[in-house]
């Protein structure tokens, strides 16, 4: 299994797509180190707070967020996330939210129907 | 695949000379981005089904049940026995070749066994072997040949690239429904556990929670208030949908993904912007919340019972009929299936609208209007204040979907009501519309990311169409009454003719509805500043 390393001290484990495996590992540094990994080059406060509405919205409705929604939330144009992630599964990531299967389809290509 | 497939890549590597060898001795290449993972034992074992068990299409082992062979075979003589149409048309093919050149899949990839004709052969030359005279004395001679491990993977392959679209349908002289020999190919396929992901994922999430993408009650409201914060933004209006409302006069239904994902998201603010102006006395309900029905692409049996609680909610309310939104298959289901599977649902009454008075005599046995019609006569009756202006920045086409077209004869409406929200309107040519509307190339299914080479493949006769009137009339705007279409469809244009976007019609309704009371608009409704709003900047 894949870890990352915050810090040079704390490490924190991923599974083997690099989504993160405890939820409540999650903090602002793992963040930066998980947004490294994929090829993002820094988090701005703006995609912090983006990623923070996103794991708010995970906790109450164990579900995706409607994309734009994420942004209005946060106050921002309503492509933001694909603006700053350029694909929505890479936020939801590095927002260390889990690795859903077959379902992260629906993030990246849109819902059956 | 096609993720690193560049379109011409695709265009290039067609070829339409078929192998040398005989079809029959050309065996089956399971292709990456051509097929769909298989279905989880999760998603299985939830609704009961058999052989339930983690496998994977691309590897040798597909995990059968002992005695395969004698589950299809009996699988097929079931069939046989319960629908007449399934064997008139195992018997009656006589392979004119009319339908060879009209299925998307045959067009985009030049594979022989992507011609209807062909796919239907698959099943016709087992058929033969096992249930005919001469197949069962000649053999090979009579175009017959035995079940094996290879004709099944075959089966599997070709019948899970094939959308049930039935556009070949509408050129064989025997009117033979070549969807309904997918939807056995399936069938059979179901009783040994060989479904795909991308449909049963669905269908257990749909059985369990009552939508394909598993929303439970709260994620479905807070959606829906989500839309109502940004029509609220855009119009200044406050709208105020009713859930699970006992007494209301209206169920209204649409499919799941209209609640969750752009643009369908759009089309859903078109249908709470429409019914608020109306005051229409009407309910949303989280129980009933999927108007789609995943369960057809595997069985019949599991589509009767995703589509039971349809009238189950209906009854619970005791609402007078139910609306429903705009989807594809869905409306194949109910216009053709739902009242002889779960009805007669002699508890409700014909649909009439309580704005205009008319009667909607063709949903006298199903007691279900399609909310397209419903709008139609509306705008018919002048009910309507409409500003198209507002659309004045869109040049619009329309894409017949499969199901509404072909399956409902429904041409006319919708393009009744987007012309008359939208200035702009241009037909893409005639051979690619109505009854022989191409196909989105992602339909009944298979609209998952690992086939994306079969998907833009599908995909490209009707792109092609699409850049033709893009090119013509700069057409930028792709319309249709699909949820399907509304996410297959995005990701076809983006590949295939970038600059066109796809909107559902009542997204350009709401677009153009003037509402009592509403703020000067400044934007459509995807917060795009209006053509004529003064320059004014997003909101």
């Amino acid at each position: 299994m894949p870890e990352i390393e915050i810090g040079g001290i704390k490490k924190v484990a991923l599974d083997e797509d690099g989504y993160l495996l405890r939820y409540e590992d999650w903090d602002e540094d793992v963040a930066r180190a998980l947004a490294k990994r994929e090829g993002l080059k820094g988090l701005t406060t703006d995609m912090l707070d983006m990623l923070r509405f996103m794991r708010s919205y995970y906790e109450k409705y164990r579900f995706f967020p409607i994309i734009r929604a994420v942004c209005k939330n946060v106050h921002k144009p309503k492509d933001c996330i694909t603006e700053s992630f350029i694909d929505p599964v890479i936020s939801w990531k590095v927002a260390g939210l889990p690795n859903l299967g077959e379902e992260m389809d629906i993030l990246e290509f849109g819902p059956p129907d | 695949m096609a993720k690193e497939m560049k379109p011409n890549e695709i265009i290039g590597s067609i070829d339409y000379n078929p192998p040398k060898t005989d079809w029959m001795s050309t065996p089956v290449q399971i292709k990456p981005g051509m097929f769909c993972w298989g279905a989880k034992a999760k998603s299985i074992n939830t609704v009961g089904f058999p052989n339930a068990r983690d496998w994977n299409p691309g590897e040798e082992d597909w995990k059968l049940p002992e005695n395969w062979q004698g589950t299809v075979l009996e699988g097929i003589a079931d069939r046989l026995k319960k629908y007449r149409s399934f064997r008139l048309f195992m018997d009656i093919c006589v392979r004119c070749g009319a339908c060879a050149d009209k299925c998307h899949f045959y067009i985009g990839s030049g594979d022989p066994k992507n011609m209807p004709v062909l796919r239907a052969e698959l099943m016709r030359s087992v058929y033969r072997r096992y249930f005919t005279t001469p197949g069962k004395m000649l053999g090979k001679l009579a175009g017959a040949r035995d079940l094996d491990i290879n004709v099944l993977k075959e089966w599997w392959y070709y019948f899970f690239q094939c959308t049930e679209c039935r556009r070949c349908s509408v050129f064989c002289p025997y009117g033979i429904d070549t969807a309904e020999i997918t939807i056995m190919g399936r069938e059979l396929m179901n009783l040994l556990g060989l479904n795909i992901e991308w449909t049963m994922g669905p269908v257990a999430a749909c059985y369990m929670k009552g939508n394909h993408l598993g929303l439970e009650p709260h994620t479905i409201t807070s959606n829906i208030e989500f839309m109502l914060d940004d029509i609220e933004t855009i119009t200044g209006i406050k709208v105020n949908p009713s859930f699970n409302r006992k007494g209301a006069e209206i169920l209204f239904v649409t499919p799941s993904g209209d609640l969750f994902a752009d643009p369908g998201t759009y089309t859903c603010m078109g249908y709470l912007m429409l019914f608020h102006e109306l005051g229409l006395d009407y309910t949303w309900s989280t129980y009933a919340s999927e108007g789609g029905n995943f369960g057809f692409f595997t069985s019949n049996e599991m589509a009767k019972r995703l589509n039971s609680k349809i009238y189950a909610e209906a009854k619970r309310l005791g609402v007078k009929y139910i609306i429903g939104g705009e989807c594809g298959h869905m409306w194949r289901v109910l216009n053709q299936y739902m009242d002889t599977w779960n009805g007669p649902a002699d508890f409700l009454e014909v649909p009439k609208s309580p704005i205009t008075g008319t009667v909607f005599e063709n949903t006298k046995s199903t007691k279900m209007v399609h909310i397209v019609e419903f709008t139609a006569d509306l705008i018919k009756n002048g009910k309507l204040k409409l500003d198209p202006s507002r659309n004045d920045h869109l040049k619009v086409t329309f894409h017949d979907s499969c199901n509404t077209a072909r399956g409902m004869g429904f041409f006319e409406e919708p393009r009744f009501v987007a012309k008359a929200v939208c200035n702009n309107f241009y037909e893409m040519p005639e051979d690619t519309i109505r009854e022989k509307t191409f196909c989105c190339g992602s339909g009944s299914g298979l609209n998952a990311g690992e086939d994306m080479d079969l998907r833009m493949r599908g995909g490209l006769p009707r792109a092609n169409a699409v850049k033709f009137v893009r090119d013509k009339y700069g057409v930028n705007m792709l319309a249709n009454i699909c949820a399907i279409d509304r996410a297959a469809l995005t990701t076809s244009m983006n590949y295939w003719v970038p600059g066109v976007g796809v909107t559902g019609v009542h997204e350009l309704v709401a677009n153009a509805l003037v509402m009592k009371g509403e703020k000067p608009r400044t934007t459509d409704l995807r917060g795009e500043p209006l053509p004529n709003a003064g320059g004014e900047s997003d909101v």
